[in-house]
C-alpha cells in the first residue's frame, strides 16, 4: 500500500514557443519525504517548480496537491494551501529589513494583510516569531539591516526563514546553496536535515552538489529533457546507466 | 524549533519607542504655529499660502501613497482631486437654499463618485503593464478636463462655478474679533483645512504603517515574491488605489471651499497633476512627510517669487533684459528645482533618510 501522494503531476508539458521545456511528465511525490529532482542544465528542473507552484501555466497536463487539482489555481493560492517556494536566483524584498521579510511571510499566514486600522506593531508576536526564525538560520544579528545589503550567503539564509516562516506543507528548495560560500553550506544543511527528520513535511530539493543529494534524499527523480529517465532510491539511482550516461556525460563508469 | 526564545532586551524594534516623544513633539508644534497663523501675520496672503500648503500636503501623500508605496504611477489623481472639488461646488451652485447638511452630503458624493471610479479604473488596467496604466489614467485625465471644459450647462465652462458656503462658513459670516482678527466664516474654513489636514495625514500615516501598507511596501519592491508569500496583489493595489483616490477628493472639496469657486484649469489640468508629481518629487517618494516639504517649497515659490524678482527688477527700471529676466519666474523655479534633484536625488526627506539609514547601519557590527 503505497500512501496518496502529496503532489502529483500527470502528463504536465509546457512549451516555450517550440522548446518543450518539460514533456509528459508524470511525477509523484509521496508525503514526508525529501524528494529530489536533479538532471543536467537545462533539464527542466526550475521549469518543474515553476509549474507546481504556478508561476507558469502548463501548456497541457494536470497538477495535483493533496488530491485537489490546483492547475488553474494561482501562486498566491497555492502558496496558502502550503506550497511553499525558495527560488534558484535570490528573491526577497531589498529595502525592506531583514526582520520585515520574514514578518510579511507569518503576516500572510495569519491572514491579516487586510487590516489597515491598525499599527503593524500591534501584533509583536509576529516579531517575535520572525526573530525566532532568523536565529534558526543564524540571521538574527543582521535583523534590522535592510536586506539589500546582505552578503549573498545571508540573502540565501534569509530566504530560507521566509520558507520557513509560511510554515508549508511542501517545500519546494530550489538550489538552497546555490552561490553559498562553504562555511555557510552546513547550517542549511542541518536545517534541511531537521525538517525532514521531523517527518511533518514534504521536501522537493533541486541541487547541482550529487553526494549532498546522495545523502539527504529519500528518493530521487532525474530529469533529462523534460522527461523522467529515472526515479528511485539514490542507490539504484546512482548506479541506473541511463543515469550515469545523462548526468555525468556518456561513458563514464560509477565506481 | 518552538522554544521560546525572549526578543533581545532593547525589544525588536526600537526605534518607535525611542522615537516618539520628539517626532510628537515636532508634530504639536507644527500644528500649534499654523493655528495661529491668522493671528500672527494678518495679511490674508500669509494664511492663503499655509491653507494651500495644507491642502496639497494631504493630495501630494496621497499619490505618495500610490506612487512611493505601491509603485503604481497614475496620472489620474489631479482628476479625483477635481472631482472632490467639483462635486461640493455643484451641490453648493444648485441647491435651492444650501445649508451645511450639503457639506457631507458632497463629501459622501465625491468619496461614492471616487470609489467607482478607482475601482472601474483599477479593473480595466491594473493587470497590465504599468506604462499602459499610466497612459490609461493620464487619457483619462485629459477626458474630465475636457468635460468640464466642454460640459458648460453643468460646470460652467472655461468660466468655472462661484458659490457662496452655507452657515457659519459663509465668507461674511462674522463672529466677533479676538487679539484684532476677525473670526469670520473664511478663518473658520482655515481650521476645517487645519483639522481635515490632521486627521487625513494621520489617516495616511496609520495606513502605511498598517499590515496592509506593509504588504503594499513589499508590492512595490518585489511584486512576484509577495504573491509567492502568498498575497493576492491586484487586491492590495486596488486598496491602495482606493484609499488614495478618495483622500484626493477629500483634499479637493477643501480646496473647493477655501477658494469658493472652481474652473477646469485650477482642477482638472495636467498642470496640477504635474505639481503633485513635481511635490512628491522634491520632498522624497514614500516618505509621506515629504509632502510637506514638497508642497511647501513649491507654493511659497510659486506665490512668492513673482514679487521678489520684481523687488529686485525695481532696482534697474530702465533695463529691458532685467525685466524680462524678472517676469520668468518659472525659469528660476526650474533651476531650483534641478538644484534640489541635484542634491537631495531622493527628494529632501528622502536623501536625509537614507543618509541617517546609513550612519546607523555603518555603526552596526
Amino acid at each position: 500500500m503505497r500512501p496518496e501522494p502529496i503532489i502529483e503531476t500527470r502528463d504536465l508539458s509546457i512549451r516555450f514557443g517550440g522548446h518543450v521545456a518539460v514533456d509528459g511528465l508524470n511525477l509523484s511525490v509521496a508525503p514526508f519525504v525529501l524528494k529530489s529532482i536533479i538532471g543536467p542544465n537545462g533539464a527542466g528542473k526550475t521549469t518543474l517548480f515553476n509549474l507546481i507552484s504556478g508561476q507558469y501555466a502548463p501548456s497541457s497536463g494536470q497538477i495535483f496537491f493533496n488530491g485537489h487539482d490546483i492547475t488553474n489555481q494561482g501562486v498566491a493560492k497555492r502558496t496558502r494551501a502550503g506550497i511553499g517556494r525558495s527560488f534558484q536566483l535570490t528573491n526577497i524584498f531589498p529595502s525592506l529589513t531583514v526582520l520585515e521579510n520574514v514578518r510579511l511571510a507569518l503576516q500572510a499566514k495569519e491572514n491579516i494583510g487586510r487590516v489597515f486600522w491598525k499599527h503593524y506593531k500591534a501584533y509583536p508576536e509576529l516579531e517575535e516569531k520572525a526573530y525566532d526564525f532568523l536565529r534558526q538560520v543564524m540571521l538574527d544579528n543582521r535583523y534590522r539591516a535592510d536586506a539589500c545589503l546582505l552578503t549573498h550567503g545571508e540573502q540565501r539564509k534569509l530566504e530560507i526563514a521566509i520558507l520557513l516562516a509560511l510554515d508549508p506543507k511542501v517545500l519546494l528548495l530550489d538550489e538552497p546553496t546555490a552561490g553559498m560560500s562553504l562555511e555557510d553550506v552546513p547550517a542549511i544543511l542541518d536545517i534541511i536535515r531537521e525538517i525532514k527528520f521531523k517527518r511533518n513535511r514534504t521536501i522537493l530539493l533541486v541541487e547541482h552538489k550529487f553526494d549532498m543529494v546522495m545523502a539527504l534524499s529519500d528518493s530521487i527523480a532525474v530529469l533529462q529533457e523534460g522527461r523522467i529517465i529515472c526515479d528511485d532510491t539514490p542507490e539504484a539511482v546512482s548506479n541506473n546507466e541511463q543515469v550515469l550516461c545523462a548526468y555525468l556525460g556518456g561513458g563514464v563508469k560509477h565506481e | 524549533m518552538t522554544k521560546k526564545i525572549s526578543a533581545p532586551e532593547t525589544g525588536i524594534c526600537p526605534e518607535r519607542t525611542n522615537k516618539t516623544i520628539p517626532v510628537m513633539y515636532y508634530q504639536a508644534g507644527l500644528v500649534i504655529f499654523i493655528a495661529l497663523i491668522p493671528f500672527l501675520f494678518p495679511s490674508f496672503r500669509v494664511m492663503d499660502v499655509v491653507a494651500k500648503i495644507m491642502i496639497f500636503t494631504i493630495v501630494t501623500a496621497s499619490f505618495d501613497l500610490l506612487l512611493g508605496y505601491t509603485g503604481i504611477l497614475s496620472f489620474a489623481h489631479g482628476m479625483f482631486f477635481g472631482i472632490g472639488a467639483y462635486s461640493i461646488a455643484l451641490i453648493l451652485f444648485f441647491a435651492p437654499n444650501p445649508s451645511w447638511v450639503h457639506i457631507p452630503l458632497s463629501i459622501v458624493v465625491s468619496l461614492l463618485v471616487s470609489i467607482g471610479l478607482s475601482v472601474i479604473i483599477s479593473f480595466f488596467s491594473l493587470r497590465v503593464k504599468a506604462i499602459f496604466f499610466a497612459m490609461l489614467t493620464l487619457s483619462l485625465a485629459e477626458f474630465a478636463h475636457i468635460l468640464g471644459v466642454q460640459w458648460s450647462g453643468l460646470t460652467g465652462g472655461e468660466d468655472g462655478i462661484s458659490f457662496t458656503l452655507p452657515s457659519v462658513f459663509n465668507f461674511n459670516h462674522s463672529l466677533g474679533t479676538l487679539f484684532h482678527t476677525e473670526i469670520n466664516g473664511r478663518l473658520l474654513v482655515y481650521y476645517l483645512i487645519l483639522a481635515s489636514t490632521i486627521a487625513l495625514f494621520a489617516g495616511l500615516l496609520r495606513f502605511i504603517r498598517s499590515p496592509l501598507g506593509r504588504v503594499l511596501k513589499a508590492v512595490r519592491d518585489n511584486e512576484q515574491r509577495t504573491t509567492a508569500l502568498g498575497y493576492k496583489t491586484f487586491g492590495y493595489k486596488l486598496y491602495s488605489i482606493v484609499f488614495s483616490s478618495c483622500t484626493a477628493s477629500l483634499g479637493g472639496i477643501l480646496f473647493s471651499m477655501w477658494l469658493c469657486y472652481v474652473n477646469p484649469g485650477s482642477v482638472f489640468h495636467t498642470a496640477i497633476m504635474v505639481n503633485i508629481l513635481l511635490m512628491v518629487l522634491i520632498g522624497g517618494m514614500g516618505t509621506l512627510y515629504g509632502a510637506m516639504i514638497g508642497a511647501s517649497f513649491l507654493i511659497v515659490t510659486e506665490n512668492w517669487l513673482p514679487g521678489l524678482l520684481k523687488h529686485m527688477a525695481a532696482f534697474a527700471p530702465e533695463s529691458t533684459l532685467v525685466n524680462n529676466l524678472a517676469d520668468r519666474w518659472q525659469l528660476y523655479f526650474g533651476i531650483l528645482f534641478i538644484l534640489v534633484v541635484l542634491f537631495f536625488p531622493k527628494g529632501v526627506i528622502g536623501t536625509i533618510r537614507s543618509q541617517m539609514n546609513l550612519n546607523r547601519q555603518a555603526k552596526q557590527p
